[in-house]
């Protein structure tokens, strides 16, 4: 696989990002001419140009003058430019959850880690860079992607990274977008066992939190004769939460879980981000009124097998109980394929989370999207790229193909949508990758 | 030694404690345990009579001598050495028949070395519940006192899991108990669907687990039908041949091939009965009895037209959630309908007891009282192929029956006499002892 | 502030809380078991807007509402089940002894098919509990059988709270035998109860200490800071429940461990419990009516393990003819469904009269809730929760006809259907296999797995157990 190598500095007034070979304004521009530009917009620019120099997009349009020294690569007109898609929480690189645990000593006292309390711990500290994951999303037109960790009630923090193949660990655009909240239950035998368990002890780390922060507190704002607080890591990580600098990522699918998050969040006062959501459509004005986003998860139930049966073959025969029960699983089928698309039409922000969905299945299941569901191409395309930056806190900066933009996109060789569409390039924060054309066969 | 008196004078002159109070109760519940069973010459008078078999007879009499029911009518001339029954205003019913528990094998559930009912192994046609069965077990009284006078006890775990034994609940041992030490072979069917959410194995696993299960079972039985042959060839003329060995499991299954006792095949699902059905017309000599078929009704014609009669209940949830409330009720009624032979089995142990509701509501939706009352003597006596002294109140049948003060179906009602095979049955047990030592604990007690 | 705040929240929402559906009625001509005040043939009865308004004869309808006719019929208070775990998502906080944090109101699953079949049995309330593995089990909560609803709208509004204790083999099975944890004997599980009443009271004071210190702090009259004491969610509904606040319900069977909590509960002067299932307190019936307690038991459950074995199913009665408040409870999906059949198991069983049966699946359960001012008879001002049956409900040949919770009905058997699930999976198979008819090892399948066994799923392992 050839590639072009270079990294970048990338300078905001308000964000620094330093990389390990970072030098200024020096590098050449580049450019591809007559490609077929998706903005993000639903905008499409024929034989468009796209210039792009220290990983910031300069010109875009169809009658743009190239400078000079830019690197320019002919489309011929049949290739298409996307906006790089942003994954609003992706599981790439994280490590496995270690499985068979033992049981603590005392199964009610078993200790933050074992518990799944574990907010303190960093994607960036812990990315696996051999991971297939993070070679492989930008062949599915993957630049960006928040990335969190497996576990159980809280896995760690949100880092937000350029997706690079091994190089992702050095493009590090974020720590701590936020923390990773689910209701899940510790492993095996320990507590919390039960979602309401998961719930009790949230409260509990917060009133800890609460406690230890106020001693810090006191102990800085007076000299002597106080008690020095006992450092934990576990609580200070919550802090960013409980202060709203910070939200919660909360993975919660079921429309009564959602409703849990909703008390959590009146009690306890969090911002949060729902992650997954696949019932959130039964809850969309709720989640409007309290403007809390979606990063949606594509993990759609599968088909029902009748649906696709031949009518050729040997089928028992359909009684009334098994026509009824069809018509409501198709029903229901139906409903959950919808989330999005009633989402978006109830006015609620939705990005997009593959949340441990496999990359395989991403490409599938937006085909099935788009239709099954009342999305359209635009809106999928939307989702994927400036709604989940809006979510991210990125809107101006990722998201879409404008000038002074970041330079993320991808060039495929037809509409992301179509069959056999591939990734030629992909282009993160600036910096070239050219993709190895994968043979027609496959 | 000392005696008894003896002892409770030491404890009286030692202290007056609470422990004493307790042991005098103790003692007089001693006493109630030591009443015997009577047997002898009883005539039940003013009664009204269902008989089951022969309809009902109002202000009638039924003879019993020893074990047997001598006379039943409106018109019984009552010999003056015959002890009398006033039933006036009480119903008098064959004994109840639960044709398929535990009672007898199990004794605690949580407690495993009391639980005898599940025996390792996946092809145990040889093991039989009829060895098993405790004669003490603290059940046993308290189901008769309900009017629930036979029982079909099975072992339940693996494949084939052994035999099950018909029995009375009056008795010292399970050989005095028996009716039919050997009533059947219980099969788990095998099923080829998966079992729900918990359940994650792919349809093909599942395809090829069942296909699996089902060849072991039918070379089990091939064997078996071939065992059978050879030892009859064998048996009819020795000479000249060399004689097998024996082999306890085959010859276990003798009287099964030979149809002599049915198999009991537990099954449930739909698809699961559609494939027992097509199943038993493999073997046209073996008999075959269904057993649990919650989703019966679902193909109850089926069942009908392949002659399988049904041990049900009525008491659990719907099968599947999407499935009427009711269901479980109509079961019974359903399968009749259809033409089906039903009779009720609880599954139970220690609430066996309750089979009579288990029968009202089977009553209640859409059985009908006759026909629940059937379901629950005399369908279970046939099945069973015992109908000749049990399910009806005739003469000449064994005396096993009860008075009720009314309706036995309705749980509100009272039993107040039980006959089983003639004896006279003392109205106790543990519920009813501890009820007489406790409803009033007397003197002041702490 | 950040409190008060809450406060406004939390009751803006308990608003919203209050918005469910509420119905009105005028049953005609039924015989009205009133539980309270005796039967009342051919009786109107007037549910306006979820109360009952008017009872009597000859009450003409107001506009729009609807009238039914009962004569011939039955009209009785909706069932209360004072120990169920349908309706239920998780059961048992089972990890460690003492769990009083987690409450089943954060447990509840308003989709459950039992609901409906509970109300095709005349139920319009239950008492969702937490299981029996710990010795302070989580808190329960109050559902109105509100099916088709929301979670929130399942919760009987104004309900007290109430929280799970258990006493003998699950507990000290779970954690002394299963962990080797304390406790393992019926002695540890009193020390237990102890020691966290105890703990409870010094937390209450060590953290009522902190809070003045700290504003004595903000406001100037105190020059050092005090050292936090972080609020602590188990301690803080300990202390609710010695404050009288929250209701006890004690899983329990021998009749030493009755004793022995209520010894314990002296010591700590707490009243109004309730001990449920209680096999075994008939035994101790007059000691139980010297402390007021009540008990909630089974009609006939028995010998499933070794602490049930010298048990009676007269034991309501026993408990009945001693003037004990007792209730008839299902703790089941299967006995729900026939609960009127269960409580006439006391007739048979020990000759409870017919009213004093009826009592104990309605205004007894109701009393041990605290409820009984909203529902448990028949009676102006009380809630709508009414069944009309075809028959004396407790015969085995009667059915519910119609069920109404708050004066709106939400079982109607002339119009009940096949398939009343709310949620459909769309992953479901139709034909799934099911468990065997009967009892498998000696375990009652169709009742949570009443000895506490632990079982594996694929969510890893959960525990229930009554």
């Amino acid at each position: 696989m050839k590639k072009t190598a270079r990294i970048t500095v990338l300078c905001f007034s308000f964000l620094m990002v330093c990389s390990l070979h970072g030098w200024a304004q020096s590098s050449p521009a580049e450019a591809f001419k007559n490609v077929t530009i998706h903005t993000a917009d639903g905008n499409t620019i024929k034989s468009g140009t796209i210039v792009w120099r220290n990983g910031v997009i300069t010109n875009i349009g169809k009658d743009v003058s190239i400078p000079f020294d830019a690197y320019v690569r002919d489309g011929g007109d049949s290739l298409h430019v996307y906006p790089g898609f942003i994954d609003g929480h992706a599981l790439w690189g994280s490590p496995d959850v270690e499985e068979n645990v033992e049981t603590p000593d005392e199964p009610g006292n078993p200790g933050y880690g074992r518990a799944g309390i574990q907010p303190e711990r960093k994607p960036s500290e812990l990315l696996q860079t051999d991971s297939k994951a993070l070679s492989e999303a930008p062949k599915k037109g993957f630049t960006t992607a928040a990335l969190g960790l497996k576990g159980q009630m809280l896995p760690g923090q949100v880092d937000l990274f350029f997706i690079n193949e091994k190089e992702t660990e050095d493009l590090l655009l974020k720590q701590g977008v936020g923390i990773t909240a689910q209701l899940e239950e510790a492993q095996g035998q320990a507590y919390p066992s039960t979602t309401m368990g998961v719930m009790s002890q949230l409260r509990q780390l917060f009133n800890d939190a609460e406690a230890l922060q106020q001693q810090e507190h006191y102990f800085a704002s007076v000299s002597s004769n106080y008690p020095a607080p006992k450092q934990n890591k576990v609580l200070e990580a919550l802090y960013p939460v409980m202060d709203n600098q910070q939200p919660f990522y909360f993975v919660v699918d079921t429309k009564e879980n959602i409703e849990r998050v909703f008390e959590l969040q009146d009690e306890l006062g969090f911002e949060v981000v729902i992650v997954s959501g696949k019932e959130a459509y039964k809850k969309s004005d709720e989640l409007k009124q309290r403007n809390i986003p979606v990063l949606a998860s594509i993990d759609l139930p599968e088909e029902p097998e009748w649906r696709s049966d031949d009518e050729d073959e040997d089928q028992p025969e359909i009684t009334e109980e098994m026509r009824i029960f069809r018509d409501r699983q198709e029903e229901a089928y139906k409903a959950d394929i919808q989330n999005i698309a009633k989402l978006i039409d109830s006015g609620v922000k939705v990005g997009f989370a593959s949340n441990g969905l496999e990359l395989s299945d991403i490409s599938k299941n937006l085909t099935v999207l788009q239709e099954e569901s009342d999305l359209g191409k635009e809106a999928i395309l939307r989702m994927l790229t400036q709604s989940t930056a809006d979510i991210l806190g990125y809107s101006n900066q990722l998201g879409n193909i404008a000038e002074g933009r970041i330079a993320s996109f991808t060039v495929f060789n037809k509409p992301f949508m179509e069959e056999k569409a591939q990734a030629l390039y992909s282009i993160t924060d600036g910096n070239l990758t050219e993709f190895e054309q994968e043979s027609s066969e496959e | 030694m000392m005696k008894d008196t003896e002892i409770i004078m030491k404890y009286l002159k030692s202290t007056i404690s609470a422990c004493l109070l307790v042991l005098l109760l103790g003692m007089s519940v001693e006493a109630q345990i030591t009443q015997k069973a009577e047997i002898g010459k009883f005539a039940i008078t003013n009664a009204t009579i269902y008989t089951v078999t022969n309809g009902v007879i109002e202000n009638g009499t039924v003879l019993i001598e020893n074990e047997q029911i001598v006379e039943v009518g409106n018109d019984v001339d009552i010999p003056s050495e015959y002890e009398q029954i006033d039933a006036s205003g009480k119903q008098v019913y064959p004994g109840f028949f639960d044709a398929g528990t535990q009672l007898g094998l199990q004794e605690i559930g949580a407690v495993a070395v009391t639980n005898d009912q599940a025996e390792l192994g996946d092809f145990n046609p040889h093991v039989r519940a009829f060895t098993a069965i405790n004669p003490s077990s603290a059940s046993i009284p308290v189901t008769r006192v309900n009017g629930v006078t036979h029982v079909i006890s099975m072992p339940v775990s693996g494949r084939l899991a052994g035999k099950a034994t018909l029995i009375d609940l009056y008795g010292y041992s399970p050989d005095s108990m028996a009716v039919t030490p050997n009533a059947g072979v219980h099969l788990n069917w095998p099923t080829s669907k998966k079992g729900g959410w918990w359940d994650d194995r792919t349809d093909e696993e599942v395809d090829k687990e069942y296909k699996e299960d089902l060849k072991k079972l039918n070379d089990f039985i091939s064997r078996a039908q071939f065992y059978n042959k050879m030892m009859t060839d064998f048996e009819n003329n020795p000479s000249n041949k060399e004689q097998p060995d024996m082999n306890k499991k085959m010859q276990a299954m003798r009287e099964v091939v030979k149809g002599e006792i049915p198999v009991i095949i537990s099954v449930d699902a739909k698809s699961d009965i559609l494939n027992v059905i097509d199943w038993t017309k493999d073997y046209p000599d073996m008999q075959f009895v269904l057993a649990g078929v919650r989703d019966g009704w679902r193909v109850a014609d089926e069942i009908a037209e392949a002659g399988l009669p049904c041990l049900v209940s009525t008491l659990y949830t719907p099968e599947r959630d999407y499935d009427n409330y009711q269901r479980p009720y109509q079961n019974p009624a359903k399968l009749h309908a259809a033409g089906v032979k039903v009779a009720i089995a609880t599954g139970g142990v220690e609430n066996v007891r309750n089979a009579p509701y288990h029968a009202g509501f089977a009553a209640s939706y859409g059985l009908g009282k006759q026909e629940a009352l059937n379901a629950i003597t005399i369908n279970a006596a046939e099945i069973f192929g015992v109908d000749d002294k049990l399910g009806s109140i005739e003469e000449g049948k064994q005396a096993n029956l009860f008075i009720a003060d009314g309706d036995p179906f309705e749980p509100m009602n009272h039993i107040t006499d039980v006959f089983i095979r003639g004896h006279k049955i003392p109205m106790v047990s543990r519920h009813i002892q501890l009820y007489q030592q406790y409803l009033d604990r007397g003197a002041k007690t702490n | 502030m950040k409190k008060l705040l809450l406060l406004i929240l939390t009751f803006c929402f308990s608003l919203t809380g209050f918005a469910q559906e509420k119905g009105s009625v005028l049953i005609k001509d039924g015989t009205l078991i009133t539980i309270t005040d005796g039967n009342m043939p051919n009786t109107d009865l007037l549910i306006e807007d979820g109360v009952i308004t008017e009872i009597g004869e000859d009450i003409s309808a107001p506009r729009g509402v609807e009238t039914v006719d009962a004569s011939g019929k039955y009209v009785m208070p909706g069932i209360i089940d004072a120990h169920s775990h349908i309706a239920g998502v998780d059961i048992n906080e089972w990890t460690n002894p003492v769990t009083a944090e987690v409450s089943m109101e954060e447990s509840i699953n308003p989709n459950d098919i039992n609901i409906y079949w509970a109300l095709a049995g005349g139920v319009t309330s239950i008492h969702l509990m937490h299981g029996s593995a710990n010795v302070i089990g989580g808190q329960n909560e109050t559902l109105k059988l509100r099916y088709g609803t929301e979670m929130d709208d399942m919760r009987f509004e104004d309900a007290p709270r109430t929280i799970k204790f258990a006493l003998g083999e699950n507990p000290t099975r779970v954690h002394g035998q299963g962990f080797d944890v304390q406790p393992r004997t019926r002695m540890g599980v009193e020390q237990v109860i102890r020691d966290h009443f105890d703990a409870a009271i010094d937390y209450k004071r060590n953290r009522q200490e902190y809070l003045d210190a700290k504003q004595a702090y903000e406001d100037g009259y105190r020059s050092t800071p005090p050292v936090p004491v972080a609020e602590n969610e188990r301690l803080d509904v300990l202390v609710d429940i010695l404050e009288g606040e929250v209701l006890v319900h004690t899983h329990s069977y021998r009749a030493d461990e009755i004793t022995m909590l209520m010894r314990v509960f002296n010591d700590y002067r707490i009243e109004d419990y309730t001990f449920q299932h209680a096999n075994e307190a008939f035994k101790v019936a007059p000691e139980l009516k010297k402390n007021g307690a009540y008990t909630s038991v089974f009609a006939d459950w028995w010998a499933y393990k070794f602490e049930v074995y010298y048990s009676t199913a007269y034991n309501a009665s026993i408990l009945n003819a001693n003037d004990v408040k007792n209730s008839i409870n299902s703790d089941s999906g299967e006995l729900i469904r026939h609960l009127n059949h269960e409580a006439a198991k006391t007739v048979h069983y020990g000759n409870t009269s017919k009213q004093d049966a009826l009592k104990m699946i309605t205004i007894n359960p109701a009393v041990q809730l605290g409820i009984d001012e909203k529902v448990g008879s028949i009676e102006v001002g009380k809630h709508g929760d009414v069944a009309i049956w075809d028959g004396h409900p407790l015969s085995i040949y009667s059915k519910t006809l119609k069920t109404y919770v708050d004066g709106k009905k939400y079982f109607d058997r002339a119009e009940d259907a096949d398939d009343m699930r709310l949620k459909v999976d769309a992953e479901q198979e139709f034909d799934e296999a099911s468990g065997r008819w009967y009892n498998e090892n000696g375990r009652h399948s169709e009742t949570c797995l009443r000895g506490a066994e632990i079982r594996f799923s694929k969510q890893g392992m959960k525990l229930q157990g009554n």
